[in-house]
């Protein structure tokens, strides 16, 4: 597998772990590894939303512990050092959603400097996930 | 009484996926080929990981013992 895309919708702490952990093991493999954030998600790619990540729901009580539990796993607990350490391997590029980032409130004045910038959903299906080896959506 | 020599240890005990992983890739780039990693986990999602992942990257499993819960490989860098 040379490319990957990845789609992430989600904003939760918790369900946003997942994607970010497959793009760090892709990386490992010398695998280039597209994300665009969309939806709520695309408020992790500034640095007040990353930190403002929390769990949702049922599981919210239970974010002390899952923090805790990342860090004994050997990873940062706090998601931009995260997108930092996935950026600094090379192989991973974070996008905006345009249409995201005007509902959100993203825009290139608070996006993170590790974001490649904010595209067009068609500009990155044609070009990142219609052409990756491997898609995911989260 | 192995038939190689041991270039650089990697240990990830107590570490999870996919750090053990991320850490055997970043070690393998400080080494030169033919160098030999022999890597310690306690995270058993190793045990199907590092065989992959050299598998992937061209890189040869050597040895995988496991004793007690702890997990050594040993990787020579091949690519």
């Amino acid at each position: 597998m040379k490319s990957m895309a990845i789609v992430i919708r989600d904003d939760s702490y918790d369900k946003i772990l997942t994607p970010l952990v497959f793009a760090y093991l892709a990386s490992a493999e010398g695998t280039q590894v597209d994300m665009l954030f969309v939806n709520w998600a695309v408020k992790a790619l500034t640095v007040e939303g990353a930190a403002s990540l929390c769990m949702d729901g049922r599981h919210a009580a239970d974010e002390a512990m899952v923090r805790e539990n990342v860090a004994k796993a050997g990873l940062p607990n706090d998601i931009y050092e995260i997108l930092k350490a996935l950026k600094s391997t090379g192989c991973v590029s974070f996008y905006a959603c345009s249409l995201a980032g005007a509902i959100f409130g993203v825009n290139e004045n608070n996006l993170i400097p590790e974001a490649e910038g904010i595209v067009g959903a068609s500009w990155f299906l044609n070009d990142k996930a219609a052409k990756a080896d491997h898609c995911q959506y989260f | 009484m192995r038939a190689f020599t041991v270039t650089s240890i990697l240990d990830t005990s107590g570490k999870c996926c996919p750090m053990p992983i991320v850490e055997t890739n970043k070690a393998m780039k400080g080494l030169a080929l033919g160098d030999i990693l022999e890597i310690i986990a306690t995270d058993t999602g190793t045990q199907k990981d590092i065989p992959s992942w050299c598998e992937r990257t061209g890189q040869t499993l050597l040895s995988t013992t496991e004793e007690n819960g702890v997990l050594r490989y040993h990787v020579r860098k091949d690519r």
